[in-house]
């Protein structure tokens, strides 16, 4: 359903992220709901954006509403927009994965683990190590993605706390 | 009989690496499976059954 609803040009590009994205790179991530990032097409001139079309879209569709969910294949997916450069890199270059014959796009591991990094929280700082002992990164990309979003400090915090015995 | 924690944890670990191992496909059955149980879990014990999203770098 994703998929069509970019190709109907409900929106100009989604990824999924979160704790489902994690699971195409390790052990399954317990969630309760999905994450899907898109690119909001401009509503004219406001700077401000809309979920209104894509909920819209997804009604059409039979799709139930609860709250800021809609439900898909009976999970609760979030829409959200990219808040900021390093999501919105995560969404421009974020890879095509097939399950089972349908075509998925995702983050990269490097970027849900900059992310975690980012967010910061006890179960991002858990997914991220998830990602390093799993080997699931590439240690040059992900640092590279982490000079180019200022989170070198936070890197360096990080591994003192975590990785150094 | 003794507990041995290395080899627990050893154990744990090569069970959690077999699981990323996967294919996607299965590995989003089992999350689908986990969030059953989750969720019956959760309701059994209160009403709350959803995740705040994180602040994804939001602008200020």
């Amino acid at each position: 359903m994703l998929n069509q609803m970019e190709r109907d040009g409900v929106t100009d590009r989604y990824a999924i992220g979160g704790a489902v994205g994690a699971t195409f790179y390790l052990e399954p991530v317990d969630t309760l709901d999905v994450d899907v990032f898109v690119a909001f097409k401009p509503e004219g001139k406001s700077l401000l954006v809309s979920p209104s079309p894509i909920f819209d879209y997804f009604k059409k569709f039979g799709c139930q509403m609860e709250g800021e969910y809609i439900v898909l294949g009976g999970w609760p997916v979030q829409f959200l927009p990219p808040t900021g450069p390093l999501v919105e890199e995560a969404l421009a270059e974020a890879v095509t994965r097939d399950v089972e014959g349908i075509q998925a796009r995702v983050f990269t591991a490097e970027h849900l683990a900059a992310i975690a990094l980012q967010t910061g929280r006890a179960k991002d700082k858990a997914r991220l190590l998830q990602f390093i002992e799993e080997g699931a990164l590439d240690p040059e990309r992900f640092q590279q993605i982490v000079t180019r979003h200022a989170l070198v400090d936070r890197w360096q915090q990080f591994q003192r706390q975590f990785l150094e015995s | 009989m003794s507990f041995d924690l290395q080899r627990i944890l050893e154990s744990k670990r090569r069970y959690r690496a077999k699981l990323a191992e996967r294919p996607v496909a299965e590995k989003l059955r089992l999350l689908d499976a986990m969030r059953e149980r989750a969720l019956t879990i959760r309701n059994s014990s209160q009403t709350i059954v959803r995740e705040e999203p994180p602040n994804y770098g939001r602008k200020v």
